[in-house]
């Protein structure tokens, strides 16, 4: 399943979103290579400070003739180190600054195509799985520009320098030494192919982890309310369990080709004093060709050592990128048609459905079948029938939430496909069953699709959904904050800020889905009253159990398993005998 | 009880201090055993890696002059010996430490989790949940290797450290203060960066946080976005929190970088200060040769450990942003908790009883006062009255999801304060408004009601519910996977599922707290059918504004003003034309 192409390749991928920041990084880049290159100079200063003043054989002298270059050598030994710690540290900020650059960009990315996706999307990944994305999976991405990537060019500028500078001091001493080399690389080849699905393995594990959290919290109501906390943690020790283990893997398989890629890490300095040893007493080598070499060997020896820690990050970056370019370059399958039409001006408010048939791509019902109706402006329907007949699927598919599989839906005479979605949904005030809330004040909720409104207004549509005695109730009234999903607010109250919040884009299409189930009777009747007498022009739909709500509608329309089975006016069905008539006498009783 | 959000940071209220530190060290406590034996390994391997050197120099010195080639094989053998011996220990050392590491982990996260368990919905409600999150999965993870790796570092570089100074000592007692001056301007240098470098870090978390639980709101939310075609605002929104997550990120990095070129600065200073000294101030001759090159090559090995030491420092600072804020959920006080001498409640007959309760959720308003009222076992009660008169609180208390001010509540005679909260849940069956779908099967659904129950015990249940039907018309039937935000399902479905997850695990006592408003009534009559089979024997509370749902029910109260304000039968109450009889009328109205 990961096989998936994308348009790029990873580091391409990389590398188009550090735009902005190209400059600067090529110019990291090579401040790596000049602070590594004072590193390797530095010591030759303090070598000369040694040889002269210390060592030599006319140290003493020196001291007193030379004291000017004794104190000129010391001086340009603090000056050089100076200077690497500052190019290091600018190099170091360098690589942050644009590795916060790309990390910004690819993340507010991120969000937007999240944001407008599907329903299928939506269905299709866990919001601990899409989490686990936009946070683990892309520091990783980050990782790899701000540090592996430093590591890599440091690793490969101080093995390629030494690796010259030991050629030019003495190629034989050079070969015997470099000869090992590519062993090292054969070792990281093997390992790479060991690690790399260890990584893809451990981010499934990390993100069926944050989804089990993720959910037991949003749960933790469900969780309490069966005294289920012992197998939630059962539950939760597994992840961790799996998680943990998974972890412990992969690090052991870098455990496991430790050894080797050490060994043949050590065995330069090895060679060093074998073959040098041999030269030197051949005297093919002089003494001061040995230490110039020796003096550099972990030069050649430490990037071996890092190989396996760089690849290790290498392919956490490259499993982690995966994952994040699957949603960077996901496209919703419900997007602005080429020639969409922008809808500026309040819509009159027809609505008309013709033959529109409709079935869930994975198959599972309700299914709509071959439904035809009309509403005219201004015309409030009510939609009625069982638990999963369809109702709700049906007016998901008027903002296009949904595609009809054939027939069409047309407002004001133009399918709703032909609209761009951001102009036809802004026409559209929609409240869902479940109500999700932000955790923000009440005044933001309700004026969530149109932040500008004053308060007086967002009063206003609070009176409108009744929802303004219990808001002024509270101490600290509008501002109050409600927790997430609305948590600390009773059913009903939810339902009538969801209310208030659909009200107040002024839609001229309002689409109630069962949004007063919760709210009581007498209250719910008030509502009744105010929507009937909005003052905005207002085509209404709505789904209702209840046949006090539906009792005024203009049109009622009966839904049994995805087909229209009865329509009219609650008069005209009242007399037909049909499930309204029924549900009538079911609700009334004895009346 | 301000409640946090994405836009706010969240404070600290209990600020770090060494109490915490030592606190962090219990987790160490299962596996000092294996981390002091790394130790060791990792302390005679250091050891033999010192030998190296040795082992070259007399190389250099006695066998290559000497032209001596057995001398040279000889010394080649010991040296690779060398090496082989440090390489296994390092690799022995590795291996414990990275099972040392991922259980320290591993314990922490339990912990948190398990705590999160008992903490009251209030503090879930008080949150967003993104930044409950966020310490659990990615906070817990930055810690472990501090507490692990780090640590041994820290003693392993301090005996370094240690034997180093004490070697200096020895060899010129001057000379070696010349190179210790240079570890007050160090201290001075990382106290100032820490100060900094901690308040940095602090704010990215905060900043992360914010960003997480904005994110995840989003998540959650993204269809009510796109109704209300939010998307542009939003993500100015986002990236805004973004941004805050970079600045801060900067600011962090901008003294955590600091840290290495600041000790490499003062070591090459100090160097130098040794040879100035050394040659030129403690006058010519006064230093032996060999002293300055013992000392001078002493000084690179004494900055080399303040150097990792340094490295380490950093680290800990870092994420000590993050263990606080893991210990402060640990620390999280749990209100409602079993009492030390809590009896198991013995199997509920199902009489409940409130005396004289009192409750309010915070200081500023009384929910319930002198609540008093008795249940026989058996009997269906309905609440009705206002939204927000305190319904669901009362059905909350039986269940002691909240402790009670005064009074007290009573099952069988028996104060529910005094019984684990485990036998007293696990006897009730509850269904709250928010119909939770967990991501899995259906049938795992509903088995979350009963772990053990068997495929017919499930549809069995369903059936009572009228679910069955629906379900089975799925393709994949009971095992249709479903999302937590169940979007395939719709409210009224999700419900009769819960409800079917709830008559499945038996209770003795029910809570229906409107658990049945997105069903429709035909359906729901149906199930009343079902029900009332059911439910009989059954101690029943139920919420509810369909009168339907409430007439049938043995006892009606009226609940408003923090208080019962009607009670009796649907005829009594008929009667009484109070304030049922208005509620009831008000649907006849037409």
């Amino acid at each position: 399943m990961d096989n998936q192409k994308f348009p790029k390749t990873k580091l391409a991928w990389l590398w188009e979103n550090t735009k902005g920041g190209h400059v600067i990084y090529v110019f990291a880049m090579l401040g790596t290579i000049l602070y590594n290159a004072l590193q390797l100079t530095v010591p030759y200063f303090s070598g000369r400070i040694v040889d002269l003043f210390l060592t030599g054989p006319t140290a003493r002298e020196n001291l007193i003739n030379q004291r000017d270059l004794f104190y000129r050598l010391i001086i340009t030994m603090i000056l050089m180190t100076l200077l690497r710690v500052v190019v290091m540290y600018f190099d170091c900020m360098a690589y942050e600054n644009v590795s916060q650059l790309a990390l910004y960009r690819i993340r507010n990315f991120l969000f937007q195509k999240i944001e407008r996706q599907d329903m299928t999307f939506y269905s299709t990944y866990r919001t601990g799985d899409l989490m686990t994305r936009v946070t683990g999976d892309l520091d990783a991405v980050r990782h790899m520009l701000s540090w592996v990537i430093r590591v890599v060019i440091e690793s490969f500028s101080l093995f390629f320098a030494a690796a010259i500078y030991f050629v030019v001091v003495d190629w034989k001493m050079a070969l015997c030494i470099l000869v090992i080399s590519p062993f090292v690389f054969l070792i990281i080849r093997l390992f790479r192919d060991k690690v790399a699905p260890m990584h893809a393995l451990l981010r499934e594990k990390l993100a069926g982890m944050n989804t089990v959290a993720q959910e037991n919290i949003a749960g933790n109501r469900v969780v309490k309310a069966f005294a289920r906390e012992d197998y939630e943690m059962q539950k939760f020790q597994a992840c961790n369990e799996e998680y943990r283990d998974t972890n412990k893997a992969t690090a052991k398989v870098w455990i496991h080709y430790y050894p080797y890629v050490e060994s043949f890490a050590n065995l330069m300095p090895v060679v060093m004093l074998l073959a040098g040893g041999l030269f030197l007493i051949k005297g093919s080598l002089s003494m001061g060709e040995y230490v110039a070499i020796s003096g550099l060997i972990w030069a050649i020896a430490n990037p071996m050592r890092m190989m396996g820690n760089i690849m290790n990050e290498f392919q956490r970056f490259s499993a982690a990128s995966r994952k994040v370019m699957e949603i960077y370059y996901s496209e919703p399958k419900i997007r602005n048609h080429e020639d969409a039409y922008t809808q500026h001006d309040r819509f009159q408010g027809k609505i008309e459905f013709k033959n529109v048939s409709f079935q869930y791509a994975d198959g599972n019902l309700p299914v709509l079948h071959n439904i035809s109706f009309t509403v005219e402006p201004g015309q409030t329907v009510a939609i009625m029938g069982e638990t999963g007949c369809g109702k709700s699927t049906l007016i998901h598919l008027i903002p296009r939430f949904y595609e009809a599989t054939e027939g069409e839906i047309l407002i004001d005479g133009r399918n709703v496909e032909d609209y761009t979605l951001e102009s036809l949904r802004k026409q559209i005030g929609m409240a869902t069953q479940d109500v999700l809330l932000y955790s923000d004040s009440i005044e933001g909720n309700i004026a969530y699709g149109d932040s500008h409104i004053k308060l007086e207004e967002v009063v206003k549509f609070a009176r409108y959904s009744e929802a303004s005695e219990f808001i002024a109730k509270m101490p600290e009234g509008y501002d109050t904050i409600v927790g997430e999903r609305g948590v600390g607010l009773s059913g009903g109250q939810k339902q009538r800020i969801s209310l208030a919040r659909a009200l107040a884009v002024r839609p001229s299409i309002l689409i109630l889905d069962d949004t007063t189930s919760a709210v009581d009777m007498e209250t719910e009747k008030k509502i009744q009253d105010s929507l009937n007498h909005l003052d905005f022009p207002c085509t209404k739909i709505i789904i209702a159990q209840r046949t006090s709500t539906t009792r005024t509608a203009d049109k009622i329309i009966i839904l049994k398993d995805g087909r229209i089975v009865e329509e009219g006016s609650h008069d005209e069905l009242k007399e037909k005998g049909g499930y309204y008539s029924e549900l009538l006498k079911l609700q009334t009783g004895d009346m | 009880m301000a409640r946090n959000t994405y836009k706010v940071d969240e404070k600290l209220e209990e600020p770090f201090d060494i109490k915490h530190l030592l606190r962090a060290s219990g987790y160490i406590k299962k596996y000092i055993k294996r981390m002091l034996f790394a130790m060791t390994l990792s302390g005679i391997g250091g050891a033999f890696g010192y030998l190296a050197p040795m082992i070259i120099q007399k190389a250099l010195d006695v066998a290559i002059p000497a032209a001596n080639t057995t001398m040279l094989f000889q010394l080649v053998a010991l040296l690779v010996l060398v090496y082989a011996i440090s390489t296994l220990f390092a690799t022995i050392r590795g291996r414990i430490m990275v099972d040392v590491s991922q259980n320290i982990i591993f314990d922490i996260r339990k912990d948190i989790f398990e705590h999160l368990q008992e903490l009251p919905f209030q503090y879930y409600d008080d949150r967003p949940h993104g930044k409950i999150l966020i310490r659990v999965v990615n906070y817990v993870n930055s810690v472990s290797d501090m507490l692990s790796n780090g640590l041994i570092n820290i003693v392993l570089e301090g005996f370094n450290l240690l034997f180093i100074i004490g070697f200096m000592f020895a060899v010129d007692v001057q000379l070696a203060l010349v190179v210790m001056c240079g570890v007050p301007f160090l201290a001075i240098f990382m106290n100032y960066i820490k100060n900094k470098q901690r308040k940095a870090w602090q704010a990215v978390s905060n900043k992360n946080s914010n960003l997480n639980a904005y994110l995840q709101e989003n998540i959650v939310g993204a269809r009510i976005t796109q109704i209300f075609s939010r998307e542009d605002e939003n993500a100015e929104v986002f990236k805004e929190l973004s941004d805050d997550c970079r600045k801060t990120w900067h600011t962090a990095v901008m003294y955590s970088n600091l840290v290495w070129p600041g000790i490499d600065t003062i070591s090459v200073l100090v160097r130098a200060a040794i040879f100035l000294f050394g040659l030129v101030v403690f006058g010519q001759g006064n230093k032996s040769l060999g002293t300055i090159v013992a000392i001078s090559s002493y000084a690179s090995f004494f900055w080399q450990p303040i150097m990792n030491l340094g490295n380490i420092f950093n680290n800990f600072i870092n994420n000590i942003a993050y263990l606080e804020r893991i210990f402060e959920t640990i620390d999280e006080p749990v209100e409602v908790k079993d009492a030390e001498d809590a009896i198991t409640m013995p199997p509920i007959k199902g009489k409940v009883e409130f005396k004289h309760v009192d409750f309010a959720y915070d200081e500023t308003k009384d929910i319930l006062t002198d609540l008093s009222f008795t249940v026989e076992p058996g009997e269906s009660v309905a609440l009705v009255g206002p939204t927000g008169a305190g319904k669901s609180t009362i059905v909350n208390l039986i269940s002691r999801f909240y402790n009670v001010n005064a009074g007290e509540v009573l099952i069988d005679d028996q104060d529910i304060s005094k019984v684990t909260l485990h036998s007293l849940r696990s006897q009730m069956g509850i269904m709250m408004q928010d119909s939770f779908i967990f991501s899995g099967t259906i049938e795992d659904n509903i088995r979350y009601g009963k772990l053990d129950a068997t495929k017919e015990e499930i549809i069995e249940a369903s059936k009572t519910v009228c679910a069955d039907e629906f379900i089975s018309s799925m393709k994949d039937g009971y095992l249709t996977e479903v999302k937590e935000r169940g979007s395939s399902l719709s409210e009224g479905q999700k419900q009769l599922i819960s409800f079917a997850r709830t008559l499945l695990s038996n209770p003795s006592i029910l809570v229906l707290d409107e658990a049945t408003s997105s069903i429709d009534v035909q359906t729901e009559h149906a199930l009343q059918m079902g029900l009332n089979a059911m439910l009989k024997g059954r101690t029943s509370f139920i919420i509810a504004h369909r009168l339907s749902t409430i007439r049938n029910c043995d006892k009606i109260m009226y609940i408003d003003n923090g208080g019962i304000m009607e009670c009796g039968s649907h005829e009594e109450l008929m009667a009484k034309k109070g304030y049922y009889y208005r509620l009831y009328t008000a649907q006849k109205v037409s």
